[in-house]
């Protein structure tokens, strides 16, 4: 587009030169029959003066002889870069010089009243050579302007067409450039409604999914509120029988010591406290050994064991009745019988829980 | 005239302001006498050019007759160039209150406005000089329009100055 329109814009500036080419080729034949009219002029005055001797014919024509002289200087500066015509312009100085001198002598010989110098002046071939000489060239010059004129408005048609092509040119180029954007507007439209459709498509999926998730996460959030609620249920419920465990054992006037595998107490009921006089937290974690100790080796045993009790929880077995002692808070020894169960968890064997009778009444400790 | 040529106060506006209400009357290229145009209020472009470069003159103010020819028969005009104004007196502006029509110095450019002001492509243009005793007009300089401007005639001549009287 720019390249036209460059080209657009020197076809233009070319027009414009042309059609000045032409206007100046007109101007020169204008000049040329102004000389023609002027030099006719000079002649038609002249002749009314010499037979009028009317001062202002005189004027007339030396005013003629003015612009005879205006139109040769105008035709000259016309020509001027034209050497066949400015030539052609150069033939008519001489003449015209000629002339004028021819008549200025004839209007001074008039106006002195010497009539028959004006005579011979008229009757001398001088003034009408002159004429004869500017009329030939004149006619060759304004021959060769007109058809320089045929020329220069080919010339100027050519131009004028190269433009009108230039500017069709131009046209033809916006039209394919508007349908190019046409397209290109059409197609970007195009695919704009796809990646819309395509949006939809992924949104409306996205929603499914979201619906579909908040269903799942619905049902899940209730089943799990449901498993929470039982949970507490059975916490409670735990709880409770824990509770309600608890308060057997420490109803069960026995003493009851609850042991690690290895047979170190971790619980004891509170009749342990009131038989041996000591504080729980001095039991806990202590070997049962130091708190009870058999008396003899079970009956019926072939051969006395080191530890009965130890052997009993590692062969899972109760172990009934046994007589024992138990040493209280004063080192005192109590004589007691008794029980050691296994505590299983799984079926395996991860404590015991021991049981002492009190076979004689002991002393009374303080708590 | 008496009244133009006294007026110490001259000055190009001040003298369009005395032809607000003359009326357009076509000699082709004929000058009437000032008398004659000043009286009968009547006249073309020349008529008004050259009293302008008269007056204008008289009080030392420096001018410049232009005459630019456009296409076509009698299609030429005249103005009056005040060179320090840098603008030109045109008869076809006198009822406007911007007389003055402004335009470079050298004779192509006084004439490429010219011709724009009046719509018309010109040819050539041409300085000259008139004085009311002879009624002769000479030709100063001669610019034509297809040449190239390095080679006008006002390019190489310096423009002729004028000096009061």
């Amino acid at each position: 587009m720019i390249a036209v329109s460059t080209v657009a814009v020197r076809n233009i500036g070319r027009s414009v030169d042309s059609n000045d080419w032409v206007n100046h080729t007109h101007a020169v034949i204008l000049e040329t029959e102004a000389l023609r009219s002027s030099l006719l002029v000079a002649n038609g005055t002249l002749h009314t003066y010499v037979l009028t001797g009317d001062p202002r014919d005189q004027t007339a024509c030396r005013n003629a002889l003015a612009d005879i002289d205006d139109h040769f200087q105008i035709l000259s500066a016309l020509t001027r870069l034209a050497p066949t015509d400015h030539a052609k312009v150069g033939q008519l100085e001489l003449p015209i010089n000629r002339y004028s001198r021819s008549i200025e002598e004839l209007l001074v010989a008039k106006a002195a009243g010497q009539d028959n110098t004006v005579r011979t002046l008229l009757e001398a071939s001088t003034i009408n050579n002159a004429v004869r000489e500017m009329e030939r060239v004149i006619k060759s010059l304004k021959d060769n302007q007109l058809a320089l004129l045929t020329e220069r408005d080919t010339a100027s048609y050519h131009q004028s067409q190269t433009t009108r092509w230039t500017v069709w040119t131009g046209v033809a180029l916006n039209v394919l450039l508007l349908a190019g954007v046409a397209w290109l507007i059409r197609d970007d439209l195009s695919a704009r409604r796809q990646v819309t459709t395509a949006l939809e498509e992924a949104n409306r999926f996205l929603e499914s999914r979201v619906k579909e998730r908040t269903r799942e996460l619905g049902s899940a959030n209730r089943h799990l509120s449901t498993e929470n609620l039982e949970r507490r249920w059975a916490n409670h419920s735990l709880e409770h029988q824990l509770r309600y465990n608890q308060r057997i054992i420490d109803s069960i006037s026995d003493l009851v010591f609850v042991t690690t595998h290895s047979l170190n107490i971790s619980r004891v009921n509170p009749a342990v406290l009131h038989v041996t006089g000591a504080d729980s937290t001095s039991l806990i974690s202590k070997p049962l050994k130091e708190v009870v100790r058999l008396v003899v080796a079970p009956a019926g045993s072939l051969s006395p064991l080191p530890d009965p009790l130890k052997y009993a929880l590692k062969a899972g077995q109760d172990l009934r009745d046994q007589p024992a002692e138990i040493q209280d808070r004063l080192g005192q020894r109590i004589p007691v019988v008794l029980s050691l169960f296994p505590l299983r968890d799984n079926n395996r064997v991860v404590g015991g829980i021991i049981t002492l009778r009190v076979t004689r009444p002991a002393s009374k400790h303080s708590a | 005239m008496d009244d133009l040529l006294q007026d110490r106060k001259m000055n190009a506006k001040r003298f369009a302001n005395h032809f607000e209400d003359f009326k357009f009357d076509y000699h082709p290229f004929d000058v009437q006498s000032p008398k004659q145009f000043l009286i009968t209020r009547r006249g073309d472009c020349i008529d008004y050019a050259v009293l302008a470069d008269h007056v204008l003159s008289h009080h030392g103010i420096p001018t410049r007759l232009i005459r630019v020819e456009m296409v076509g028969k009698n299609t030429g005009h005249a103005v009056c160039y005040v060179t320090e104004d840098r603008a030109y007196l045109d008869y076809n502006n006198r009822k406007y209150f911007f007389v003055l029509q402004r335009s470079g110095p050298t004779i192509r450019e006084i004439a490429t406005t010219v011709a724009r002001s009046l719509d018309a492509n010109w040819t050539f243009a041409q300085e000259f000089s008139f004085d009311y005793e002879s009624f002769i007009k000479r030709a100063l300089a001669t610019v034509v329009k297809t040449d190239p401007p390095e080679l006008d005639a006002d390019k190489v001549i310096p423009p002729r100055s004028k000096t009061n009287p």
